[in-house]
């Protein structure tokens, strides 16, 4: 187990490293630099010397190896579109808003896409079953920009009932929370329903009524235990995939979370910031993979990490 | 012997092919969808035919911003184009997209795909970890760097997109072809001396024809929602080549007034992503009934 977790981590690392220097690289060839657009019109003396004074002048490779080592010391550098702070001090403010919305978002279309799921395995080819595959599919492949489309139209200019736009008061909240909750409502709804599916069609079911067991007790004490594998390995994942979804959600609602500062980084040459939050995703990412494997061997103990037949 | 074939129930012989569109045919769902995707293909198609006016064409001197009516289905947008020609046109970009990135996704999966699978050993393992590569990265994420690299336009997003969109292709084919180089009819054309290349081209790529249309299909839907994402976010295609995400996002600043404007690309969006997904499930499940629900 440990021997795998140290494997596992070290072929992290590399990943880390190699995706690191490919965005590195893109980041530098999209032309133009970070005081060549409009919105900064400087002289070109002064261009100059504000490439020398953040260290732009010098080769890439220097660049990177300076940032890079900047990273391991936990410093990210001071972003370019807000010299005040420094990158993480710029996350941390922008943070909480996007926290607030993608813990709430989870918080509900778990749950409830897990009950979805689960009433859909148990009914099956019923209304509720048709009802969650129409959910899943809703969710999983309509872009979640056009979801908040829809429930602006319906709930901000039709019926007046909620705010289109704005952040501060709950009320803000309910729209984007309900728009981000379709995303793991529906992987959920879908997971939850395959899985059931399965562990209801295994032998050991049938036993279990055989032996007169409650239905209920079957259900909740068995199938649903043997059904949460999958369940618990997908939630990682898809708690970090939530993390791009925040970018449409938080454009569309304008909320002051995150999610702008992945376009705004990229749009202003915002080196820093760019390269923080791409490799602050891909950490993530790679985390999440590793602890779903491990919460998966840990969950079913016929998995053996480490290769060796038990 | 002839009389007991003389006494058997006549069964009428049935091809794969007919199975296949017999199990197709009993999916409500994926026939409408099929129905659906017909009308938006010749819409695409014939849009010059169905069009007033030039997607471009601006009047907005005369006449901007009219919600629609009798003249202008779909009204009119804020420089003055008639909005209806502009989302019929807009389903040509989006089809486009969509069926031209599933073709080199295709394309380049097919062949690593297969490459992995037939040889394994270390071409599996390079293969593997340039997926892995891709995984980690979250596609919209570097399309984003990618598209500000190239400055967005058409073949920029066919290019991002088939470059993410082939890892599913090439998986599907890699599995597919596994299970079956070690079939006894493959094992008979390698004693006879075929060349792996040969094997490759006459028996595992035909063989693996049904995953390959499963990863061509669901690689639609993919491609033309990264579309309308980066459009979205503006460094998709470029103005004026009207695509739907991108007027979603105008749309958004006129939608308590004009609604029309977010209403209708919204509604083409989700009706065109929904028909190529549901019409993609329906043909796999008609093509490979071992694949549903995964």
């Amino acid at each position: 187990m440990i021997l795998f977790i140290a494997k596992r981590l070290a072929s992290t690392l590399i990943t880390f490293l190699i995706v690191s220097i490919i965005i590195f690289l893109m980041m530098h060839a999209v032309p133009g630099g970070p005081f060549d657009g409009n919105d900064m019109p400087v002289s070109e003396a002064v261009r100059a010397k504000l490439m020398a004074q953040l260290g732009l002048d010098k080769p890439l490779y220097v660049q990177y190896f300076k940032y890079m080592y900047g990273v391991f010391h936990f410093d990210f550098g001071v972003p370019f579109q807000s010299p005040g702070e420094t990158v993480l001090e710029l996350l941390a403010r922008a943070w909480p808003a996007s926290l607030i919305l993608g813990g709430s978002g989870m918080l509900i279309g778990v749950p409830l896409g897990i009950l979805l799921g689960m009433m859909a395995a148990l009914k099956r080819n019923s209304w509720v079953d048709y009802l969650a595959s129409a959910v899943a599919t809703l969710g999983l492949t309509v872009p979640v920009f056009v979801t908040s489309m829809l429930l602006i139209l319906v709930f901000a200019v039709w019926l007046e009932w909620l705010p289109a736009k704005g952040w501060g008061e709950p009320r803000n909240w309910i729209l984007p929370i309900i728009a981000y909750a379709t995303i793991p409502m529906a992987t959920y709804a879908r997971y939850t329903r395959s899985a059931m599916l399965d562990t209801l069609n295994k032998p050991f079911v049938t036993v279990l009524r055989a032996k007169g067991l409650s239905e209920s007790r079957i259900i909740f004490q068995h199938v649903l235990r043997n059904s949460a594998i999958p369940m618990v390995t997908v939630f990682l994942p898809m708690f970090v995939g939530i993390a791009t979804g925040s970018i449409f959600v938080e454009a569309m609602f304008r909320v002051p979370g995150l999610g702008a500062y992945f376009v705004s980084s990229i749009r202003n040459r915002d080196y820093p910031l760019e390269m923080a939050l791409m490799l602050m995703i891909t950490v993530l990412f790679c985390l999440s993979y590793l602890i779903s494997d491990i919460a998966y061997a840990w969950l079913n103990p016929r998995i053996r990490l480490d290769g060796r037949k038990s | 012997m002839s009389i007991a074939t003389d006494a058997a129930p006549e069964q009428k012989q049935r091809s794969p092919l007919s199975l296949v569109w017999l199990r197709f045919k009993a999916n409500r769902a994926a026939v409408a969808s099929g129905i659906v995707l017909i009308v938006l293909v010749s819409m695409a198609i014939f849009a010059p035919f169905l069009t007033k006016a030039s997607y471009e064409a601006q009047n907005y001197l005369e006449r901007g911003l009219e919600t629609p009516s009798a003249e202008f289905w779909f009204g009119i947008d804020d420089l003055g184009r008639d909005f209806f020609s502009r989302i019929v046109y807009g389903a040509r970009v989006s089809l486009t997209i969509g069926f031209a990135s599933a073709l080199f996704s295709v394309l380049i999966g097919i062949p690593l795909g297969a490459l992995a699978g037939y040889y394994g050993g270390w071409v599996d393992w390079f293969v593997m970890r340039v997926i892995e590569l891709f995984s980690v990265v979250p596609p919209l994420l570097a399309a984003m760097l990618l598209g500000a690299l190239t400055q967005g336009g058409f073949l920029t997003v066919v290019v991002i997109a088939s470059l993410f969109g082939w890892v599913q292709v090439c998986l599907l084919v890699r599995a597919q072809v596994k299970a079956f180089k070690e079939k006894e009819f493959v094992r008979a054309a390698v004693a006879l001396g075929a060349s792996p290349t040969y094997i490759i081209r006459r028996h595992l790529v035909p063989n693996s024809i049904s995953p390959i249309i499963v990863g061509f299909v669901l690689a639609i839907p993919l491609a033309m929602m990264l579309e309308a994402g980066l459009s979205f976010l503006g460094i998709g295609v470029q103005p004026p080549v009207p695509s739907w995400g991108q007027m979603i996002n105008v749309g958004m600043n006129f939608m308590f007034f004009y609604w029309h404007m977010a209403v209708f690309p919204t509604l083409a969006l989700a009706v065109t992503v929904l028909a190529t997904t549901f019409f993609g499930d329906g043909l796999r499940d008609a093509l490979d009934p071992t694949l549903r629900d995964r």
